[in-house]
């Protein structure tokens, strides 16, 4: 019992691990098949020879793909990930603050679309089929229908320009973070919301919800004794996966509301051709989505004992 | 007369659809005594369960009791509130439930689901409160109590599972146990241990009201037995009364459909035909469309319950005819 | 009596008749368009509104006297009026039409990668669940890789690479979501492959091959025609928040997420540039997620609602 379970912890580290390469090198040969020499044209037309090639070297673009792979997988490990063509500084230097503002900004959403999502699911469920239900659920299909960029800018104009009462963009102190958090995580309440009511509503059908009656125990008891734990098995994988979505998902949240993180450096490194920059980012992101899976999973089989001795 | 622990009379439970009202449960009077085992049989969909769940005031929507009284020890269950009626649930009548795969919360220890019983009616301090489910738990015949009372669900035997649920209705030593085909979903060897533990607990002095399709439980079971067809009682009797001396066409056409190693016919016989649909009963005897003796009568005029003696009433026209002869 | 002997009643009614639902009549089975126009309303609404919206896209020059190219500089910024219904943009040119050919963008984008993800995920998926072992590994763990990328920046990445332009959007949109269709039907597969028919045809010595296009496949359909309804708008979502930060559809092409990029300079002179896009992304992708809840509230027997 105890050995597969060790084993499957390690298979699924090993899945999470062939992933994260998987990806590295996907980037890594995308990013080559740019046409061209990417200092050439960052440098543009008018950079003499002899400068683009100092680049070059000094980055090792001059080596062969093989060698310049291998460089950049083990520099990955040891945290290394070169020196931003645009910014001048060494990558890691800029990804380590602007992960920081990127996990506030995502704890935050998450904080919104949990504490929203879960109200509105529990209480279209418990009112299921009522005008309750009906508007819950139009306001959660909302959430997840509406572009990102729209709620973010409706809320910039109502709140922040038309109101005054919060700020507009940046963030100086916490307050800052509440219409981005907001703009975020309204449609992973949306989603979090449509999964809660219907695995809710799922769960009061079971036969031991009967029994649960049968023993005396009031509606309201159930709900929260019976029925809520094995209802939020599927929630808590759902909010597991979302959380890594929002830490590695915000660069339209991030690039409306001027917050340094990882989304607007992801987007600035395209639209400035920095390649350093771009697989950094891109690497960070999908570690951040395959450690999410990882928890999801580990937290499922924490919380079902069903699966917790099974597999 | 010595007071019954359970007495239904005139229950009248129907479900009101999109489509109109169905009627699961027509002018049911059930009686069952301090000890004794009532059994209800009839095929499926007959409204056997609804009884229980109506009795339990577990009836759910858009079922309702419509009319009839249901007294408990003389208490009247039918006006009780919602809140009285969770005092009554699991402390004064509790019920064991036909899926014992699927009526046990999942994701909750065996033995916290049965002491939970104990908490909601009743202040005990943990420990003590431990002290008697485990003793339930093993009263009960479960082997090794300590190490199955922080068993999970799905860790458990069928047998075990549907011997945690009857623990689970008997740890308030409840006045009435009602078991809704408790053994269905087991083995035939598991079967007759439950109907053995069943036997015992009303040895013991709790009234049983069990419910099931299975004549050969009801027969081992019951002291007295009723027949439904089409939410009504078409027969009533002691167990060997009606056995011995079946009336109905419907009971005999159950008794004739069961295999029995002493039987000498070699074929089984059928009841021709379904249960009708609820929602569009015909206008006299319901099973009037299957019954091999059908008269012009049975089409049109609802039989009542007749006395065929003191210990056996049956509700046909062909008694009727009987007597008129 | 023989107390030992098996008396089972149910086993000769054959008439189950199960009480304990509510719907005790039998039911006829209903056509699919039946059972949404009398459980799902809106999924019927949402049909006209899509239905209205691909007429919009086919017939634009039709629609609308302006070319959704026409700058005039007289007529910058104009605020919504008899003769521009949603306004003119910041080069003159008017709102509704720009909008009328950004439809066409929008659903086909929509549509077009969504269909291509949707045949290779549900071939790989099948392939993936029938086949099971190294093949069965060696797919998931590709789905793995592609489900593990962000699919923004995948999308972004791809751009950069590649340019933007319509014919790239199509191309990462379709690499990125066959992954999800061939999870959902690779389990979709196995389910069935364990089923008894399938198993009875596989006795009887029906090949491989006709037995996933004859038995997996049409059982899968239900579950396949949900999630192009869902995938559809998350497209849209996709492409216009992609064309929102400039890395999607490339000017002079109208596409709704470029003009709410384009019309966010001007968000508090003008807001309809950016009103009237966003409304139209919002009232689609809601009409493709209300259809696709009531696809599968009708088509999916597992999620049955009662």
């Amino acid at each position: 019992m105890k050995g597969s379970k060790a084993s499957n912890l390690l298979r699924r580290l090993l899945y999470a691990l062939i992933a994260i390469v998987g990806v590295a090198t996907l980037v890594f040969v995308l990013l080559r098949m740019v046409p061209g020499n990417p200092v050439a044209t960052l440098l543009g037309e008018h950079a003499d020879k002899e400068t683009v090639e100092r680049i070059s070297s000094s980055l090792g673009l001059d080596k062969p793909l093989p060698v310049q792979f291998a460089d950049y997988l083990l520099g990955a490990l040891r945290g290394d990930f070169g020196v931003s063509l645009t910014l001048g500084k060494p990558v890691a230097e800029l990804i380590g603050p602007a992960f920081v503002n990127t996990l506030w900004l995502a704890l935050a959403a998450a904080l919104v679309s949990w504490v929203v999502g879960i109200a509105c699911g529990l209480a279209a469920a418990i009112h299921k089929s009522t005008i309750i239900d009906r508007l819950f659920m139009g306001f959660s299909l909302l959430g997840v229908s509406l572009p990102v960029f729209m709620v973010a800018m409706l809320l910039q104009y109502v709140f922040a320009r038309y109101l005054h009462w919060l700020p507009v963009a940046g963030v100086t102190d916490w307050t800052g973070y509440i219409l981005p958090a907001i703009a975020l995580g309204w449609g992973s309440a949306g989603s979090i919301a449509r999964l809660v009511r219907s695995s809710v509503i799922e769960v009061l059908q079971q036969d031991y919800i009967d029994t649960a009656r049968a023993k005396g125990r009031t509606s309201t008891q159930i709900l929260v004794l019976h029925a809520l734990r094995n209802a939020m098995l599927p929630v808590i994988t759902l909010m597991a996966m979302q959380f890594s979505g929002l830490l590695s998902g915000a660069f339209i949240t991030e690039t409306i509301f001027s917050i340094n993180g990882i989304g607007r450096l992801a987007v600035q490194a395209i639209t400035g051709r920095d390649i350093p920059l771009l697989q950094a980012t891109t690497l960070l992101c999908t570690f951040v989505i395959v450690m999410g899976n990882l928890v999801a999973d580990l937290l499922y089989n924490v919380c079902d004992p069903r699966v917790r001795k099974e597999a | 007369m010595a007071q019954r622990t359970l007495e239904v009379s005139h229950l009248n439970t129907s479900f009101f659809t999109e489509r109109g009202e169905v009627k699961a449960v027509q002018d049911v009077s059930i009686s069952v005594g301090k000890g004794q085992v009532v059994g209800i049989v009839g095929e499926s969909g007959c409204g056997k369960s609804m009884i229980a769940r109506s009795v339990m005031g577990l009836v759910k929507k858009p079922g309702k009791i419509v009319s009839g009284s249901i007294t408990l020890e003389g208490k009247e269950l039918t006006s009780l509130s919602e809140k009285e009626l969770c005092k009554v649930r699991g402390r004064d009548v509790s019920m064991v439930f036909q899926e014992p795969m699927t009526s046990l919360n999942p994701t909750m220890r065996v033995g916290k689901q049965v002491q939970e019983v104990i908490a909601i009616h009743e202040s005990l301090p943990k420990e003590e409160a431990r002290r008697r489910t485990l003793e339930m738990l093993s009263a009960v015949g479960i082997p090794e109590v300590e190490a199955r009372y922080s068993a999970y669900p799905h860790e458990l035997s069928g047998g075990l599972r549907q011997r945690v649920m009857i623990a689970m209705a008997m740890v308030m030593r409840p006045r009435l146990l009602i078991a809704d085909e408790p053994t269905t979903a087991l083995d035939a060897t598991v079967e007759t241990q439950i109907i053995a533990l069943l036997k015992q607990l009303a040895k013991d002095g709790t009234s049983v009201l069990i419910i099931s399709h299975n004549l050969g439980v009801i027969a081992q079971l019951a002291d007295y037995v009723y027949v439904m067809y089409a939410g009504r009682i078409v027969e009533k009797g002691s167990v060997f009364e009606l056995f011995d001396n079946p009336s109905h066409p419907y009971t005999h056409g159950l008794l004739g459909a069961v295999s029995s190693l002493r039987s000498q016919t070699k074929v089984l016989q059928t009841i021709p035909g379904v249960v009708p649909n609820l929602a569009h009963l015909p206008a006299g005897c319901s099973f009037a469309p299957r019954c091999k003796e059908c008269m012009a009568k049975c089409g049109s005029e609802q039989p009542k319950l007749i006395t065929v003696n003191s210990e056996h009433e049956v509700c046909c026209h062909l008694i009727e005819g009987a007597d008129e002869l | 009596m023989d107390p030992s002997g098996n008396f089972d009643v149910t086993s000769m009614a054959e008439g189950e008749l199960g009480l304990s639902s509510p719907s005790v009549t039998y039911e006829e089975p209903a056509s699919v368009w039946h059972r949404l126009a009398r459980d799902h309303k809106i999924s019927i609404v949402s049909i006209v509104v899509i239905l209205l919206f691909v007429l919009g896209a086919i017939f634009a020059p039709l629609l609308t006297p302006y070319e959704y190219d026409a700058v005039s500089l007289s007529e910058r910024l104009m605020p919504p009026s008899p003769a521009h219904l949603f306004g003119t943009d910041e080069v003159g040119r008017d709102v509704l039409t720009r909008m009328f050919y950004g439809s066409r963008m929008s659903l086909l984008i929509g549509i077009i990668p969504t269909m291509l993800s949707m045949a290779i995920g549900t071939f790989v998926g099948m392939i993936a669940g029938y086949f099971g072992g190294k093949v069965d590994t060696i797919i998931m763990r590709i789905a793995d890789i592609v489900m593990s990328f962000p699919s923004m920046l995948l999308a972004m990445v791809v751009v950069y690479t590649l340019g933007g332009g319509t014919f790239n959007v199509f191309l990462t949109m379709a690499l990125v979501g066959w992954a999800g269709v061939a999870r959902v039907v690779r389990s979709e597969t196995l389910k069935l492959k364990e089923s008894e028919y399938v198993e009875a045809a596989r006795i009887m010595g029906v090949r491989r091959f006709r037995i996933i296009v004859r038995h997996i496949l049409p059982n899968c359909l239900p579950t396949i025609i949900v999630l192009f309804t869902l995938d559809i708008p998350a497209a849209i979502l996709t492409e216009s928040s992609l064309s929102f930060l400039g890395m999607g559809v490339q000017p002079p092409s109208a596409s709704w997420g470029l003009m709410v990029n384009a019309g966010r300079a001007f968000l508090y002179h003008a807001p309809w540039l950016c009103f009237a896009p966003c409304l139209a992304i919002m009232v689609i992708v809601l009409a493709f997620n209300y259809l696709g809840d009531g696809l599968r509230d009708v088509l999916d027997p597992h999620l049955q609602s009662q």
